[in-house]
């Protein structure tokens, strides 16, 4: 009998995170579900179950919801592949440099290239407008001053997608600087120790010890960053429109507009599943691609 | 090379790549103390030739402008503070129950709880929205608080903790006949008050900076947040006042700068912990 009592003013603790979690969490994923079975129109009253229509027609290559899916998808791929790497690389090479300053200066330096992580996607997007504006921007009264004709750098492509990656980078790459400065921290110091007895160089231990001890937070890190770069919407929202054409709008923006200005929340709603279906995928093939088939035991 | 010489140089590249990340920030605050006028006509001072506060004037005391921009601030401040506080506060209730009670079916509410961290939100953006839309309460500080308390990553970050938190103190106050809630209250939030910093902060730069929900879920100008508030005054009246987009921008970075640079450590301490284990 006490003991029961005992596990119910437990259970109390868990009670006000559970209610949130059913209630935001839970309940929204089967509702969602629910929506994407149903003509859901945003303000109508009379939303008939269509079964699996909203899936089929965005699988219907002749459809309006396939071009919209297929072409958002693709820009996000795009923007996926093309910022990634630069995010885990250039993340470590800050963390590399950040590590190799004398210890006075390293808190320094990694606050400075940490600062943007802290601010909004909304703000990051305008003041990169503004600087990459073609008259008056920054960035193209240099290149004029110095002889250059001035870059159309948001209304034409390539450049439409170098500036989104550009902004990107400088937004969130302190994110995983942080996490490489942290892994590159525990590595075992007497494996450069005994390596440097070998006489190895500074190239071969990083190739040899480094990247083989910081492996699992390297998979983190890219996975963490493929599924914030697919979350892109903000800088090309805000900086693009999705132009020149529909050549930066990507699926979020897709998303978005079939919910709000088509009204069509159900098959909005089987768009978002599915995108995020593909993201999970795309995390566990990236999961089991670079661990490949362990052994039972071996660690 | 030298060994002074070498690490000169990665000095000299560090600051190098030190100004391109600061460059952008201090372009926006110099262009916020120049007119509109100055601004558009491009070149490359980076400090006004003209000194002024008109764009500040214009956007904050209301000269000439019907958007409540103090109201957009105070919107992201009121729920980034209050939606911190309970997620603080409710996932610290749960993590230390899962962490050390006799919570029934702990076994399968744990697992439950940490697999929800690879649902994408993009999946419940939108049953959310007709959610509230249902109870009538789009557009209001609901929307702007609750949807962030569900995320099971402070769960996650408190239960490492307390899992490793020591026993003995909890048990001497149980002896001296301290109930769970006494215990929790006295001799537990005390102990955990540097990682409940570290999740108060992530949770509040989350709520602050956050972008598409607010965007979507609020509709009227009173209840923007700023950022949401100075996108669409990008790109509405403002869209190629870069003086008075910038003062706005100013305005919405610095009360969050200073609570990173206040909570750096806490927050570093934060991404660490949740990385890999």
């Amino acid at each position: 009998m006490n003991k029961r009592k005992s596990s119910f003013t437990s259970a109390l603790f868990v009670l006000p995170y559970f209610i949130m979690f059913m209630a935001f969490l839970v309940i929204p994923l089967l509702y969602g579900l629910y929506i994407s079975f149903h003509d859901y129109g945003l303000l109508s009253n009379d939303r008939p179950f269509v079964g699996l229509d909203n899936y089929i027609a965005i699988f219907n290559p002749d459809s309006y919801l396939s071009s919209l899916f297929f072409e958002g998808l693709w820009n996000t791929f795009q923007f996926v592949i093309y910022s990634v790497p630069l995010l885990v690389i250039i993340g470590l090479g800050l963390a590399l440099l950040v590590n190799s300053m004398p210890a006075k200066l390293r808190g320094f330096f990694r606050t400075v290239y940490f600062i943007p992580y802290s601010i909004s996607v909304s703000v990051i997007a305008i003041i990169w407008l503004w600087l990459l504006d073609t008259n008056s921007g920054l960035i193209n009264n240099y290149l004029t001053k110095m002889g250059f004709d001035p870059i159309p750098w948001l209304t034409t492509m390539p450049y439409a997608w170098i500036s989104i990656v550009a902004a990107t980078l400088w937004w969130t790459i302190g994110f995983n600087m942080i996490i490489f400065i942290n892994a590159l921290n525990e590595v075992p110091e007497d494996l450069y120790e005994a390596s440097s007895i070998d006489g190895a160089s500074a190239w071969q231990k990083f190739i040899h010890i480094t990247l083989p001890s910081i492996r699992p937070i390297m998979l983190f890190v890219i996975i963490t960053s493929t599924i914030a770069s697919f979350n892109i919407y903000g800088q090309p929202y805000l900086m693009t429109g999705g132009g020149p054409g529909d050549s930066t709008e990507v699926l979020l923006m897709g998303i978005v507009e079939q919910a709000f200005e088509q009204r069509q929340l159900g098959s909005a709603s089987a768009m978002a599943i599915i995108m995020a279906l593909i993201m999970i995928i795309v995390s566990i093939i990236q999961f089991k691609i670079s661990n490949p088939a362990k052994k039972g035991g071996e660690q | 090379m030298r060994r002074r010489t070498k690490t000169l140089l990665l000095i000299l590249l560090a600051s190098v790549i030190a100004v391109l990340f600061i460059a952008p920030l201090f372009w926006m605050f110099s262009t916020s103390f120049k007119s509109d006028f100055e601004a558009i006509a491009g070149g490359l001072n980076w400090l006004p030739k003209e000194f002024t506060f008109e764009n500040y004037a214009y956007t904050l005391l209301g000269q000439g402008l019907n958007v409540p921009v103090l109201r957009w601030m105070f919107n992201s401040l009121f729920a980034g503070i209050t939606g911190s506080l309970l997620i603080v506060f409710i996932d610290a209730m749960a993590a230390y129950a899962l962490a050390r009670l006799d919570v029934p079916f702990k076994k399968i509410l744990l697992p439950l709880f940490i697999s929800t961290l690879m649902i994408p939100w993009v999946i419940t953006f939108l049953p959310l929205y007709m959610q509230f839309s249902n109870a009538g309460l789009l557009d209001t500080y609901a929307v702007l608080i609750f949807p962030y308390t569900a995320n099971a990553f402070g769960v996650f970050l408190l239960y490492q903790f307390f899992k490793g938190f020591p026993k003995e103190l909890e048990e001497a106050a149980h002896l001296d006949g301290a109930n769970k809630w006494q215990i929790f209250m006295k001799v537990v939030v005390p102990s955990a008050r540097p990682i409940m910093w570290t999740l108060g902060i992530f949770s509040f730069m989350t709520i602050y900076n956050d972008f598409l929900w607010p965007l979507v879920a609020t509709s009227s100008p009173e209840m923007r947040t700023i950022t949401t508030g100075i996108a669409i005054m990008q790109q509405g009246s403002f869209v190629s006042s870069y003086g008075k987009l910038m003062a706005l921008t100013s305005i919405a970075t610095v009360p969050i700068i200073i609570i990173f640079l206040i909570g750096q450590k806490q927050l570093i301490k934060g991404i660490t912990q949740t990385g890999i284990k």
